[in-house]
């Protein structure tokens, strides 16, 4: 056996048939970081160095102002009732759907889906001609002294129309890979319909619903084209975060309203972070498509 | 006997889980969806048409139309590539990039808008660089391709990498084992499998840039003809209370979407038949 040579240091390493070359590897790799560093890193990075071009002073002290604060309470208070709101119709809509076979279950899930699909521009329009003065039912509520259009109700309604598919959209597909067995056999057991929710269902699809709303408060609390339709955007009553930095920025009012958006910049950070984090920890209960 | 309109079933909460979905659909999205609908049909077709036959709606529609469709052609490119390097590589930083992906979807479109402007103005970290080499990009329809590129990200990309995560090694283990090389190994095996879900993402990403706003208004510059989009054209009627001039382009624009929407069912549809999963 003494023709076999043995090689010295390291075996040769062979690249596997399922591998692409190193170079193309690496060519990929660097086109996607470069591609997202200029796409979406920039742009985020850009947001807290023009919030900061004059010190960190001058940027917190135009948050302070008036104008600024009130425009935090609104969209804080307007994703308070809204998010909730959508979250309701998202689990009854995923209860209704998941849990009882009837006619017409795809269309119905088409017309869940309608305002991802809408502009949110045309649905800002939409309530504008349902609920404005001009309007028949507009005109009566304004009448009696509920106004919805230019005011706190209509940017409330904008805003559950463009974020309405959220919560549904992420249970669906979470409570059909469930099933119905296990609230089949509680009701067995003698368990009423609520208890059957908040003991066997609830605890399943808590991070999926969680997941949900998290996407669901991010988009009502950004919301810029269906809000500038409706709200009339009068400073200090129905100016949120996202229309007031627009007023501001056409001002000229550059640091003040980097900071605003700085602000909304951070929420969308937080919810990242917090997305990832139920990506890594509960991926076995989101939707399949989460699933990295 | 036909097929009963809702089966009998033990399962409690059937009223009150109906009577939800079916109120709140009805109020916030079917009810103001109508009465755009219904403003149209008291406009009647003529009026519709008389509106959006004017050269400057035209001009409109088809610039968001068309920067659309270019910005979603980059992204089907660029996300597909981004799906395949985010599962099948691995190196340092790849978590956060993957997070990343969805940054334009978290983060409001105003933001996004007033950001890139920043970037790409002629005074800009961008825009100085470009203008160095005499290209203007903010203010022209660049500068709205870049913003509709953004807010399309992440739809190709996060419709694309579960179905390269499903792909068996298997099956490019066969076509090696065939004498295939690794270029024609994905021209031939792996891509094919990935197109449904591509296209998905594409059409969403189209959809998604026709109707876009926020981050579009700041850096187009809004000139007749030239950089206005569809969706300021409505903002613009509504401001001089031409609520039936609104009413008309906006029922244009529902139109396109429900024809992009018919077109991704018919995609799904389709990739179903054709492989078992979308």
């Amino acid at each position: 056996m003494s023709d076999i040579t043995v090689t010295k240091g390291a075996p040769p390493r062979f690249r596997s048939a399922t591998e692409e070359s190193p170079l193309a590897r690496w060519a990929m790799i660097a086109a996607a970081v470069l591609g997202l560093g200029i796409l979406v890193f920039a742009p985020l990075i850009a947001v807290f160095v023009e919030a900061l071009a004059q010190g960190v002073a001058a940027s917190l002290a135009s948050l302070a102002t008036r104008d600024a604060q009130e425009a935090i309470k609104l969209t804080l208070t307007i994703a308070a009732i809204s998010v909730p709101l959508n979250a309701i119709f998202g689990v009854a809509a995923a209860w209704f759907i998941t849990k009882f076979d009837f006619r017409g279950k795809a269309f119905l899930i088409t017309l869940i889906d309608l305002p991802f699909s809408v502009s949110p521009v045309v649905a800002g329009l939409c309530i504008v001609l349902m609920f404005g003065t001009n309007s028949l039912v507009g005109g009566w509520l304004v009448a009696n002294g509920y106004p919805i259009v230019f005011a706190m109700p209509g940017i409330i309604l904008a805003t559950m129309f463009v974020t309405f598919p959220f919560v549904a959209r992420e249970l669906i597909p979470v409570m059909i890979e469930q099933g119905r067995a296990e609230e089949e056999a509680a009701l067995t057991l003698g368990a009423s319909g609520w208890r059957v929710f908040w003991t066997v269902t609830l605890p399943n699809i808590r991070w999926a619903l969680l997941y949900g709303v998290l996407l669901c408060n991010a988009r009502a609390m950004g919301e810029f084209g269906a809000v500038a339709v409706v709200s009339g955007k009068i400073r200090g009553q129905t100016a949120t975060m996202p229309t007031t930095i627009e007023m501001l920025y056409q001002e000229y009012l550059s640091v003040a309203a980097f900071s605003l958006a700085a602000v909304l910049a951070l929420l969308a950070l937080v919810t990242l972070l917090l997305k990832t984090a139920l990506e890594i920890r509960h991926a076995d209960q989101l939707a399949a498509a989460h699933r990295h | 006997m036909g097929r009963p309109l809702i089966h009998r079933s033990p399962m409690p909460g059937l009223g009150l889980s109906m009577g939800i979905t079916l109120t709140m659909l009805s109020l916030v999205v079917l009810l103001p969806i109508g009465a755009l609908l219904l403003k149209g049909a008291n406009y009647g077709l003529a009026g519709i048409w008389e509106t959006v036959n004017r050269e400057r709606v035209w001009a409109a529609l088809f610039l968001s139309f068309r920067l659309s469709l270019f910005a979603a052609l980059f992204n089907l490119v660029f996300g597909v590539l981004l799906a395949w390097v985010l599962v099948r590589y691995r190196f340092p930083g790849r978590r956060i990039l993957d997070a990343a992906v969805d940054l334009p979807f978290a983060l409001p479109t105003a933001v996004a808008g007033i950001s890139l402007t920043a970037l790409y103005a002629p005074n800009g970290f961008f825009g100085q660089l470009a203008g160095e080499i005499g290209w203007k990009i903010a203010y022209t329809q660049w500068g709205i391709f870049i913003a509709l590129v953004f807010v399309g990200l992440p739809f190709v990309t996060r419709t694309v990498q579960p179905v390269v995560e499903e792909i068996e090694r298997e099956v490019e283990e066969a076509s090696a084992t065939l004498g295939a090389s690794r270029f024609h190994t994905i021209r031939h095996v792996i891509l094919p499998m990935l197109t449904p879900a591509a296209l998905t993402g594409f059409a969403l990403a189209l959809a998604r840039a026709v109707g876009e706003y926020g981050s579009v208004i700041f850096i187009a510059g809004n000139i007749p003809l030239v950089t206005e989009i569809a969706p300021l054209l409505i903002i613009i009627q509504l401001e001089e209370f031409n609520y039936d001039a609104a009413a008309a382009i906006g029922i244009a624009m529902l139109l396109i979407s429900f024809a992009m929407l018919l077109v991704i069912n018919l995609i799904q549809v389709w990739s179903r038949r054709r492989i078992g999963y979308v």
